[in-house]
């Protein structure tokens, strides 16, 4: 036993792994080179939640999968193995490009473009091997925030057009919608007097599913899109007027 | 050159690996939306006892979900019994296994380069470098961990488009004549629906780029018998670090070898099984190819404890 453990550390020359230390040390060069640089990217400064500092923006196009931890944690146990995305019934996981820095490269983000987190679905949360997105019962994983939707009023068709239109409303999951109407009266290119319903997200209710995105009748780039602030698993990627005007 | 009947050790492996293939592609199926909002049962087995997955969350985060732990158990038998894992468990090296059985080389040819090279350095350096940035904090792991690498491919590529396919395949039937496909094909169309096909077609960005590179990796067989598992899998690299001094050894009887070279033309590992130059542990996948092979009966696995008397 003991020869076994000694062999182990000095095995006898030939039957070892004979390795070049110079190469060893390329090696290790490649490993702390990369990962140091990967921590010099702007998409590594607001990894670090902890920090207390919001030195660059966030990345609006960043939204993980629900359950998601926090970057630096994320990305440290993120395996880009696919089951999120293979899990996923509206096939809105996607490889990330470079949302998320390089060092980010093929890990889930949720494209709604593509798909929508489904309100009554926690698949990814189930499958992830690693825990990079975290074990959440559906009741838990229903409240965690992704992003805010917000609607661009030169897109949305009651807002620019004077057309009737309430998908937005209408397709949010949300027992209590997180989109309210206001009613309102437009002028059309007839100089007619139209009552529309504009929509208004409440952003103490939205969890940024991205339903009302991908249900948008406008089309290519929908008029209300989900963006990754707000999102719970990022204190530093909040609306910061609430701290500091009031209180 | 007739082929002879392997042995039985060498059929048994073959069974073993399809066994773990087909789990492998059976979990993958698995992993969908099922009646209760839930996925498959156990479908991150393969992951679970990956080592390597284990020992970069753990470096990363210095925290690993239990069920990793369950890779402490391969690492463990690693000890003993060497690379076995990749030879016999790993759906990604069974693929690569039945691949290279295409290789067109002669026999020749596959003596020539099936020994041991420095280029089966190179995946401890890949090891080496995924290993000390996931200390510094970068897990890069994931884009080649052999079952990463599978499964996404699977995932991305190749299961979207068997999917397209055979679906592209059904419709075009049905068009030409529905009443000729109500009888023939349809039954099976309704089967596949039922097991293999999704409701809606799957889409991934980059799919065509996740294809291309698991089709260059396959493809690279055909260069070198199990080239990703020689010279890249940080996995195997990894095990062949932990069982670079197995109990259960290959070892070669002088006295009956008649340096026929024939135990090189099969070897996985290119672990130089022939008894020259000395057997590399941390290279033979436990294949037993060479044993199967060796006219002279020469080469035979036996356990000892290493570092013991030569």
């Amino acid at each position: 036993m003991f020869r076994w453990i000694a062999n182990f550390f000095c095995p006898p020359k030939d039957a070892g792994i004979d390795l070049k230390r110079r190469h060893v040390t390329a090696a290790a060069v490649m490993g702390i080179g990369g990962g140091w640089l990967f921590h010099a990217q702007p998409a590594d400064r607001n990894a670090d939640a902890n920090s207390g500092v919001r030195e660059t923006a966030p990345n609006p196009a960043l939204i993980r999968p629900p359950g998601s931890l926090a970057e630096a944690e994320f990305l440290s146990k993120c395996i880009r193995c696919a089951e999120c995305m293979k899990a996923c019934p509206t096939n809105a996981i996607q490889p990330a490009a470079l949302e998320a820095g390089l060092q980010g490269m093929w890990s889930p983000v949720l494209k709604m473009s593509v798909g929508y987190c489904e309100y009554k679905c926690n698949l990814c949360t189930q499958v992830c091997p690693t825990g990079a997105i975290a074990k959440m019962p559906l009741e838990s994983k229903q409240k965690v925030r992704m992003g805010l939707a917000m609607v661009d009023k030169s897109r949305c068709l009651p807002y620019a057009y004077g057309k009737t239109c309430y998908q937005c409303q209408v397709q949010c999951p949300l027992p209590k919608k997180a989109i309210w109407q206001e009613d309102a009266t437009v002028i059309n290119s007839a100089g007619e007097k139209i009552a529309v319903k504009l929509p208004h997200v409440d952003a103490d209710l939205c969890v940024g599913c991205g339903t009302c995105e991908r249900k948008c009748p406008v089309t290519d780039q929908a008029a209300i899109r989900v963006t990754s602030v707000g999102e719970t698993r990022n204190p530093q990627n909040q609306f910061t007027w609430r701290d500091r005007y009031s209180g | 050159m007739a082929k002879q009947k392997s042995s039985s050790a060498v059929r048994l492996r073959r069974v073993v690996q399809t066994v773990f293939l087909l789990l492998f592609l059976y979990l993958f199926l698995q992993t969908a939306f099922h009646a209760g909002g839930t996925a498959g049962k156990g479908i991150d087995f393969f992951f679970d006892i990956d080592p390597l997955v284990l020992l970069t969350v753990w470096l990363g985060g210095h925290v690993a979900a239990a069920a990793l732990l369950f890779s402490l158990i391969t690492a463990g038998i690693t000890l003993i019994f060497g690379r076995w894992f990749c030879g016999w468990v790993c759906p990604f090296g069974a693929l690569h296994n039945l691949v290279s059985s295409w290789r067109g080389a002669t026999t020749k040819q596959k003596i020539e380069t099936g020994g041991y090279t420095r280029w089966h350095h190179a995946k401890y350096y890949v090891l080496i470098a995924v290993l000390i940035a996931a200390i510094v904090g970068a897990n890069l792991a994931g884009w080649i961990d052999p079952f990463s690498f599978f499964y996404r491919s699977m995932t991305m590529a190749v299961f979207p488009a068997i999917n397209a396919g055979l679906q592209h395949f059904f419709d075009l039937i049905y068009r030409w004549s529905p009443g000729f496909a109500a009888v023939t094909t349809e039954p099976l169309y309704r089967l596949l629906r039922r097991y293999l096909l999704t409701l809606g077609q799957p889409h991934y960005f980059w799919s065509m780029m996740f294809g291309v590179l698991f089709g260059g990796v396959v493809a690279l067989n055909f260069f070198r018998a199990r080239f990703w598992c020689k010279y890249v899998c940080p996995l195997g690299a990894l095990l062949g670090f932990i069982g670079k001094n197995p109990v259960l050894q290959l070892k070669t009887d002088p006295a009956l070898c008649g340096d026929c070279k024939l135990c090189l033309v099969d070897c996985q590992g290119g672990a130089n099984p022939n008894g020259q130059a000395p057997w590399k542990a941390s290279e033979c996948m436990y294949c037993w190819n060479c044993q199967s092979v060796c006219a002279s009966s020469a080469i035979s696995f036996k356990f000892e404890v290493p570092g013991g008397k030569k």
